[in-house]
């Protein structure tokens, strides 16, 4: 917020930010515990896949699995676990993952290269 | 009440800082920790325990000031990669993670008083000790090898000045010559490792040295994916290697160093070269500090990798008794994370999620021919119990392992990221 949009404001609208920044942080404070525990079990997942796949990006001969559409992360797992797409590697990892796990790992890899991961 | 900037900004400011407040709060705790060791198991727990919780205590007891990884080494014996790319330091552990590297050796642990005393006169309190001490060899087995003899005939089964020795004498060996591998009985490191290095080494040898053998003599009367280095052994160096188990020689029964002469129960070979790995148990400080069993290896809990004989201490690595997961540097790396994450849960009181214990191994049967097997286990009634294996079939495509070689070289540089940073 740019000081001049404060001068402009008046004191009612102040009021209404105000209101919304309680209910903002209300809903923050809630999320963020929801967030902390889907992200703890996302990354500690992941940190199976960090055995084998680098998660700042880099690929050196094994391809990169951060930062991409999270719904293409999960699909190209349940591929590996039916044994659509091959890969014995990756067949044993996908089916020792239930749905709910494949989904937890999928949110925490697709979040954006240069995220601080473990 | 009248709202003026500066309460507005003081208040948003105050809903935002409770937010943060929150995220903090799953990572706070005046905990301290203790790891000692640093190979592959110690760097691991550390870097995950640092990471899961910013504001504990960390140290991390080692020697060494760098860790040349056993795996790997193979290709060193073969020429095709230098000592210096398998050797990593400590700095980013320090740096990135704010963790404290001692080099010094942990002398003894006070299981009642909860402190590590150091070498070098320092005394250590925690609150929770991982020990990661590896393995030890149990010399005496074999008549004539013991300690001094690693200096004549190395047993290169932890990397260094060891693997650096066995490399100049196999340079060294004329064409024509014997080079004998001694392979030790289960459980032990690494369990494709000594089949690996009689592959890679007689890479070796085909260029340079066309006319020498490679005998195995064996503890055991097979061994892990026979078939598939049986079937490679044929392909690439036909005749060259001759792999002769228990129930054929008897069994190693003595050395004479000087001479490089192996004895079996009813036979004498004259090794140009000889490389003995011994029988193993868990390392040294593991033994001291009561952690092993009678069996040599340390019983531990397979949901927190707490030991079962002392509270408050965890075991990674090789010198745990790990049921039916392999000693290998990945199932190390496996066992490392969840022990980190339930020390972690332990002392901020939160739940770790289900771990997920994995092993997966590149081996290495020519330059562009590597096979994986790939192995999930779970916990059954103490124990750690195979769940799924899959491991590579005899008469793959040339392209496949091809890949696989391609893929171990990343998974190389990978995994000694994820350890060392």
């Amino acid at each position: 917020m740019t000081s001049e949009f404060c001068r402009a404001a008046s004191a009612s609208s102040i009021r209404q930010i105000i209101m919304l920044s309680i209910a903002a942080g209300l809903f923050v404070f809630i999320a963020d515990r929801t967030i902390a525990a889907n992200d703890n079990r996302g990354s500690q997942l992941a940190a199976m896949c960090a055995s084998c796949h680098r998660l700042d990006g880099s690929d050196k001969g094994i391809p990169s699995i951060v930062g991409l559409d999270k719904e293409r992360l999960a699909g190209a797992m349940a591929a590996f676990k039916s044994g659509e797409r091959s890969s014995q590697i990756m067949h044993a990892v996908a089916l020792s993952l239930s749905d709910g796990e494949i989904a937890a790992l999928a949110e925490y890899l697709a979040q954006p290269i240069g995220t601080k991961r473990r | 009440m009248k709202w003026t900037r500066r309460k507005f900004g003081t208040f948003a400011g105050a809903v935002g800082l409770a937010a943060l407040r929150a995220r903090a709060a799953r990572s706070q705790a005046n905990g301290r920790v203790v790891v000692i060791g640093g190979g592959i198991g110690g760097a691991t727990v550390a870097r995950y325990l640092a990471a899961s919780v910013a504001t504990l205590d960390l140290t991390l007891i080692e020697p060494k000031q760098r860790y040349t990884t056993c795996f790997f080494s193979n290709f060193y014996l073969a020429g095709l990669r230098s000592l210096e790319s398998l050797t990593h330091g400590y700095e980013a552990l320090a740096r990135q993670y704010g963790i404290k590297v001692i080099h010094d050796t942990a002398a003894a642990i006070d299981p009642v008083a909860k402190t590590v005393g150091l070498a070098g006169g320092a005394k250590l309190k925690y609150d929770r000790a991982v020990v990661a001490p590896g393995i030890a060899f149990k010399f005496g087995t074999i008549e004539g090898y013991d300690e001094a003899a690693t200096q004549i005939i190395p047993h290169a089964w932890n990397a260094g000045p060891q693997t650096k020795l066995l490399r100049q004498q196999l340079e060294s060996m004329e064409d024509g010559g014997v080079f004998v591998i001694v392979a030790p009985p289960d459980p032990f490191r690494c369990p494709p490792g000594p089949y690996e290095r009689a592959g890679l080494v007689a890479y070796y040898f085909k260029q340079f040295k066309p006319r020498s053998k490679i005998v195995i003599l064996d503890a055991k009367d097979s061994f892990f994916e026979q078939d598939l280095f049986e079937d490679a052994w044929n392909r690439h160096y036909p005749g060259m290697i001759e792999w002769l188990p228990a129930q054929f020689t008897g069994g190693v029964k003595s050395v004479d160093v000087k001479t490089r002469t192996i004895k079996t129960a009813g036979e004498t070979f004259n090794a140009s070269v000889a490389n003995i790995i011994p029988p193993q148990v868990a390392g040294e400080l593991a033994q001291r500090a009561g952690l092993t069993d009678q069996s040599g290896w340390c019983p531990i809990d397979p949901i927190t990798f707490e030991s079962k004989l002392q509270p408050g201490i965890h075991v990674v690595g090789d010198a745990i008794s790990g049921g039916q997961m392999p000693k290998s540097a990945f199932a190390t790396n496996s066992q490392a994370k969840i022990c980190a994450f339930a020390i972690a849960a332990a002392l901020t009181g939160s739940e770790p999620t289900a771990p997920h214990l994995f092993n997966t191994c590149f081996t290495i049967l020519a330059p562009n021919d590597a096979v994986t097997d790939s192995i999930t286990f779970k916990s059954v009634a103490g124990s750690i119990k195979i769940n799924d294996i899959f491991i590579s079939q005899v008469g793959e495509s040339d392209e496949l392992r091809r890949e696989g070689a391609r893929a171990a070289d990343g998974w190389y540089e990978a995994f000694t990221h994820d350890v060392f940073g």
